[in-house]
């Protein structure tokens, strides 16, 4: 019976070989252990021995074919035997890349098509769209700025509902475009853009920008800040960042010191030395009202208070400079006419720029009042002048109803007080308490201290 | 395996008993009048007077280190001195029969054999040849200074310069051997025969083997020495060291000038101790070193111990065992017993010994015995005793005096220069033959190779007219483009040599080397035992002195088997040397996988960590020849990874194929494999057609081009192509086979953050192989990264897709929790 001569299989990852050179031609005689051929895979090269005895019937390959290993290449046997059931089906070695090739060529249509179906890839899938919580990648940012745009309104379709790049492409494509000139403009002012233009095809234009965005057209100039300016901004916002102040209201009957200021003008008409003003008399009275409650005449310094024996009375003076908080030093020791006088010098000094820096320190001052009630300010919240623990703000005068002391109702004058305190150097109760002290000073104010 | 020696199983399973020539101890047994014959006054004198000169200068050290001051010069060292004081005699007798061609290799300890084997080379060079050697060393810089108020002949000067040159790189001055950049534990000075000492236990001997190798193989006159000490016992890299020598193909398979034993002499400079361990006694067990020849061939490796108090006897060993190199009969083990008074370092307080022992040692110092011995043989007067040591103290301190000086001595400007050590850290030439004029050594013509006629029938480019791949066999595969890149240097380069496990016959485990064994004699391709550090360590020795060499590690997980070599050895002596010396070694490191947890792993960015190696990971035919002749072309340390995935690949990115004809591609250049403008895709190794895969998914599904990058070389890296790609995508996903944890993609990902931050849409995110084992074959698509992972971390990180389902899970909470667990 006639044996097939087999392509070995040398490993595991060898798929065919190459026959080198057939060492005996079809129809020689063959012994066991002679050599058939020579084939070589990648790695090395091998020669075939023959297991049988017979006539070399067939050879299937010839030299330099590649043949898939298990393959047949040739049969062994006798004389006259047929060879055709070992013929090999030689297409079979490339049936594999053949069949490949069938499948590249049926899924070329198909490439095509996805391509078409998935082309806008780039815009943003709605329903991965989430709200952006201020997440946007640097080129996302950068495209936005180049453009123009404001990413702040656009939701991010990137990971974890960042903006990325395809995001501001698709913003870009659903807003106007904008001409140079309103672009440039909008990076430098920072304005977003109308939503239609008037330009050609809703192009957004430099005139859209200042006809939509007037407020932002060249309405103000920029002004360095001065030095006293630069302080106060310091100062009120180190007051607001630094402290727990909060503010409470109340009012004083005015009827008293209203007559009270009346007595003394016409004095001073008279040609009396001095023009106790009402400001003064507010002045003398929250003096009187802190003797009586020390607690609010205080300097919070870190862990620390400072608890002034003296009262350093503080006065908020408007300037054309600006603000200006000059102390009375030791102002508990002043008469009333002592303590106008000496008001009426700082507030002159003040305004012609000649004050004592030293007195302007919030250190210089233990408790202030600042005095709004010319203005018509109704209420107001003044800023404390930090160390200080409490600032007085005055209000204007206006008429309430009030019950009147026979019993019946009229319109009675009352003063405003809003006292602001540092919550940390003080509490509530005693705050209130200094507040309803400074009223009661002021309802009771006594005549005898214009002398 | 060569076939031409048959293992016989009737011989091999006989019955016999193996019996071991004696090893002679201590043999020598001759006075000064015995050796008269054989040695001039002057010569006796002047071993005396190189014992010295090294026993001052280690003192000198000493006195520094320990009290700031030596004469009265006041001066801090703050670097290593580690004094081998009591070890005189075996330094200066190694070195008297040694001239400029023999070399030695020495440890930390080794300014003693540094000194003596300089006196010697001194002592043996004509004045010409020795004013010549000066003048030329660093443009004359160090004979300027030392010749200025010198007075007297050349070979006091020369004296001075060696002591000079020593000290100031010790002190690490741009004016030492080295530049100041190798220092107390690696000064060495070629020209005199001195090679690299080494601060690494045992770290010499696989490196002098390697230079053994190349005087044999090239025909190089002289012997080499190892000096390592005798701790150095215990460490691994030694035994292979020892192995690799005393192969034997050397006397059984190497045939005309190369066949015989390695000419190297296995030095022990046996002083007992090990830092504070004590060798015999304690932490070792051979109890004489000189046993452990036994274990190594038939001649015991010529083995001996030696008394090293005795120069004399030194001498008359080494006069012998030079002989033995000479008649091909090497390699030897020699156990030179001494003895350091001094202490491992002077912060070391001797604890683990005796201060008897010491006395005892003290007692028989080789220098007072051998003093008095020259002077009760009347070759010198006790004053001419004293005239010499002061003669050396007043050289001693006048070289200090310059080499402590700021002037004189700078050390180097790194402000005003501080890329200095930066541009020392690679030679970068360009150099075709490492030994131009010499023929090369081959068997037959290229054109006749097996190989070379094999690839002529293969197709260059994967495909044909009409876009059809050719069958695998068909292709020119990318182990083609290696062979042809090697085989290409061996006719060009004599010096080129390549070996590793199984090159010879079976031309690698890998078929890249298939064609050369017919190609070459054996001394140029070989096996050799299975012993990566001697295979890294002897090419590292072979390239220092002069030669061209491609070691090749099997599988990359063997690279742990040879850290010492690559981590230590490889990338550092360009620069420690102060650019003296070149290391054009190419070693060839097949990456696995079907094989699980120790043959699967790639370690590419381990050695990309290390500074000072050339890093390339080819996967193309094209780039594989390409860089492998770039890699052969220069005279730096490169490693070059190769895929075993993706060895049988053909050329499918280079329409035109792989050019026949020879050509460079520059170390360091991405390549743009596929251009794309959505999302830029950057791989190392094989993992690019897992990078293409995921290309063809994002536009086939998604309509996206992604653009495909090969970064082809890790080190060096020029960063613009990726930049330039992320301008135009803003995307970018970093993928190999390297497990993701701290592998050089992430440092590739960080800087491209840093330096196309405005330009990225998302973070650079790196798909690695999981934090894990290798697991088996039928596994690994659970650990490789896939084209599925890619498309998932595209998803998760960088722009979600539309109708996409994750397999893998790439969120943030994620990579916490496995982090949290260490995977």
């Amino acid at each position: 019976m006639a044996e097939p001569i087999i392509m070995p299989r040398q490993g595991q990852s060898v798929e065919s070989c190459i026959i080198t050179e057939w060492h005996k031609k079809k129809g020689e005689q063959i012994k066991k252990g002679d050599i058939l051929f020579a084939y070589e895979t990648d790695k090395a090269s091998f020669e075939e021995e023959s297991e049988h005895e017979g006539i070399l019937l067939d050879i299937f390959f010839d030299d330099g074919d590649e043949v898939p290993v298990l393959t047949n290449v040739g049969v062994i046997g006798k004389e006259g035997e047929s060879t055709d059931e070992y013929k090999p089906d030689k297409g079979a070695g490339t049936q594999d890349s053949a069949s490949k090739d069938k499948e590249l060529d049926e899924t070329t249509p198909m490439e095509k098509e996805s391509e078409e179906e998935s082309a806008p890839y780039q815009q943003p899938d709605q329903e991965t769209v989430r709200i952006n919580d201020g997440k946007i990648s640097p080129r996302a940012k950068r495209l936005a700025n180049d453009k123009g745009l404001d990413y702040a309104q656009i939701s991010g379709s990137g990971p974890e509902g960042r903006i990325i790049e395809r995001d501001i492409l698709h913003a870009l494509d659903t807003t106007p475009k904008i001409t140079a000139k309103a672009k440039k403009a909008m990076q430098e002012e920072e304005y977003s853009a109308p939503s239609e233009g008037s330009g050609l095809g809703g192009n957004i234009t430099y005139s859209d920008l200042s006809a939509s965005n007037n407020v932002y057209a060249e309405d103000h100039e920029v002004m360095p800040l001065s030095n006293i300016r630069k302080r106060i901004a310091k100062a009120m916002h180190a007051s607001l960042q630094n402290s727990a102040q909060l503010t409470h209201h109340m009012s004083a009957d005015a009827r008293n010191i209203l007559r009270l200021r009346k007595i003394a003008k016409k004095k001073s008409e008279e040609g009396y030395a001095y023009n106790i003003t009402l400001n003064d008399m507010v002045c003398y009275a929250v003096i009187r009202a802190l003797l009586k409650h020390p607690e609010a005449n205080v300097h919070l310094i870190g862990d620390s208070m400072r608890q002034f024996k003296k009262i350093h009375l503080g006065l908020a003076v408007d300037t054309e400079r600006g603000l200006m908080v000059p102390a009375i030093k030791n102002a508990d020791d002043l008469s009333l006419t002592g303590l106008s006088s000496q008001l009426k010098a700082v507030v002159e000094a003040c305004r012609k720029g000649n004050i004592d820096p030293d007195l302007l320190s919030g250190e210089a001052a233990t408790f202030t009042v600042s005095n709004l009630g010319n203005y018509g300010v109704e209420m107001f919240t003044p800023v404390l002048n930090l160390p200080q623990a409490g600032i007085l703000g005055v209000n204007t005068i206006i008429q309430r109803p009030a019950p009147l002391n026979d019993g019946s109702f009229g319109f009675v004058p009352y003063m405003g007080l809003s006292l602001t305190y540092d919550h940390r150097a003080l509490d509530g109760g005693p705050a209130t308490k200094l507040l309803a002290a400074i009223k009661t000073e002021i309802e009771n104010f006594d005549i005898t201290t214009l002398d | 395996m060569p076939k031409a020696q048959f293992i016989d199983p009737a011989s091999a399973r006989k019955k016999q008993t193996l019996s071991f020539d004696s090893i002679p101890v201590n043999i020598y047994d001759k006075s000064i009048e015995d050796e008269k014959a054989n040695f001039s006054n002057d010569d006796l004198t002047r071993i005396y007077k190189d014992m010295v000169v090294i026993r001052e200068f280690e003192t000198m050290l000493n006195m520094i280190k320990t009290t700031n001051e030596y004469h009265g010069i006041a001066y801090n060292h703050p670097g290593p001195a580690h004094l081998s004081i009591g070890q005189e005699a075996s330094a200066v007798g190694m070195a008297y029969n040694l001239d400029i061609n023999d070399y030695i290799f020495g440890s930390h300890r080794s300014h003693g054999e540094i000194l003596a084997k300089g006196l010697s080379a001194i002592h043996k060079l004509d004045d010409d040849a020795l004013y010549k050697i000066m003048k030329e060393f660093f443009d004359g810089k160090i004979l300027s200074i030392v010749e200025k108020n010198h007075k007297g002949d050349v070979k006091t000067l020369a004296i001075k310069f060696l002591l000079y040159g020593t000290l100031a790189e010790i002190f690490a001055r741009d004016t030492g051997f080295n530049r100041g950049l190798g220092g107390s534990m690696h000064a060495f000075f070629t020209p005199f025969g001195i090679y690299p000492n080494n601060a690494i236990v045992g770290g010499s001997a696989d490196i002098s083997v390697g230079a053994a190798l190349y005087k044999k193989v090239n025909n190089k006159p002289g012997v080499v020495v190892c000096n390592i000490g005798d701790a150095s016992l215990g460490c691994g890299p030694v035994w292979e060291a020892m192995a690799f020598a005393n192969m034997d193909q050397y006397h059984q398979l190497w045939e005309g000038a190369q066949k015989g034993g390695l000419p190297v002499i296995i030095n022990i400079m046996n002083n007992m101790y090990g830092m504070g361990g004590q060798t015999c006694g304690e932490t070792m067990g051979y109890d004489i070193a000189a046993r452990v020849g036994a274990a190594m061939n038939r001649e015991n490796m010529h083995a001996e111990r030696i008394d090293g108090y005795n120069p004399l006897a030194v001498i008359d060993a080494y006069k012998r065992k030079i002989e033995v190199l000479n008649n091909n009969k090497g390699p030897v083990l020699l156990d030179t017993l001494t003895y350091r008074y001094s202490g491992h370092s002077p912060s070391d307080s001797s604890s683990y010994r005796t201060k008897e022992e010491i006395e005892a040692w003290q007692n028989v110092d080789s220098i007072i015995t051998y003093g008095n011995d020259l002077v009760k043989a009347n070759v010198l007067g006790k004053n001419d005793l004293e005239a010499i040591r002061k003669e050396t103290v007043n050289d001693l301190t006048d070289m200090l005096k310059l080499a402590i000086n700021d002037e004189i001595s700078p050390r180097m400007d790194l402000v005003q220069n501080p890329e200095l050590i930066g541009d020392m850290m690679f030679s970068n030439e360009s150099v075709d033959s490492m030994e131009p004029g010499r023929e090369p050594e081959v068997a037959i013509p290229m054109e006749e190779n097996p190989r070379v006629k094999q690839i002529e029938r293969k197709e260059r480019y994967a495909f044909d007219k009409e876009g059809k791949p050719f069958s695998g066999m068909k292709q020119y595969q990318l182990r083609d483009g290696l062979f042809e890149a090697i085989f290409d240097r061996f006719y060009k380069d004599p010096t080129l040599i390549a070996y590793g496990e199984e090159n010879r016959d079976w031309g690698g485990a890998f078929a890249v080397y298939r064609g050369l064994t017919e190609a070459l004699p054996y001394h140029r391709l070989f096996n050799s035992p299975i012993s990566e550090a001697a295979i890294a360590g002897t090419a590292i020795g072979y390239a220092i002195c002069g030669g061209r060499v491609i070691p090749e590690i099997m599988y990359c997980d063997f690279l742990g088997r040879s850290g010492d070599e690559v981590f230590n050895q490889l990338p550092k002596w360009q620069s420690m040397s102060g650019n003296l010396i070149k290391m054009p070694v190419v070693m060839r490191v097949s990456v696995g996988s079907k094989y699980g947890a120790q043959h699967s792993q790639d370690w590419s960015s381990l050695v990309a960590h290390i500074p000072g190696i050339k890093v390339i990971f080819p996967a193309t035919p094209y780039d594989a020849k390409g860089l492998m002749n770039a890699a052969l072309q220069g005279t730096d340390p490169v490693i070059c990874f190769e895929s075993q995935r993706i060895y049988g690949i053909g050329e499918e990115f280079r329409e035109g194929g792989v050019p026949k004809e020879y050509y460079e591609i520059p170390l360091g250049e991405p390549d743009v494999k596929r251009e794309g403008n959505d999302i830029t895709l950057l791989s190392i190794g094989a993992t690019l057609y897992r990078v293409r895969e995921a290309a063809d998914i994002l536009q086939e599904k998604y309509g996206m081009s992604a653009e495909i990058i090969d970064a082809r070389t890790l080190v060096p890296f020029n960063y613009e192509p990726v930049i330039e790609s992320i301008k135009k995508t803003g995307r970018i996903i970093l993928a190999s086979d390297a497990c993701e944890r701290g592998s050089y993609l992430k440092d590739l990902a960080q800087n491209i953050t840093e330096m196309a931050f405005d330009e990225l849409d998302a973070p650079p995110v790196v798909v690695g192989s999981r934090n894990w084992i290798t697991p088996a074959y039928e596994l690994e698509n659970y650990f490789f990264p896939q084209a599925s992972w890619i498309i998932d971390a595209i998803h998760e990180k960088i722009v979600p897709l539309k109708d996409h389902r994750v397999s893998n899970n790439f969120t943030n909470a994620q990579k916490i929790i496995r982090s949290r667990k260490g995977v």
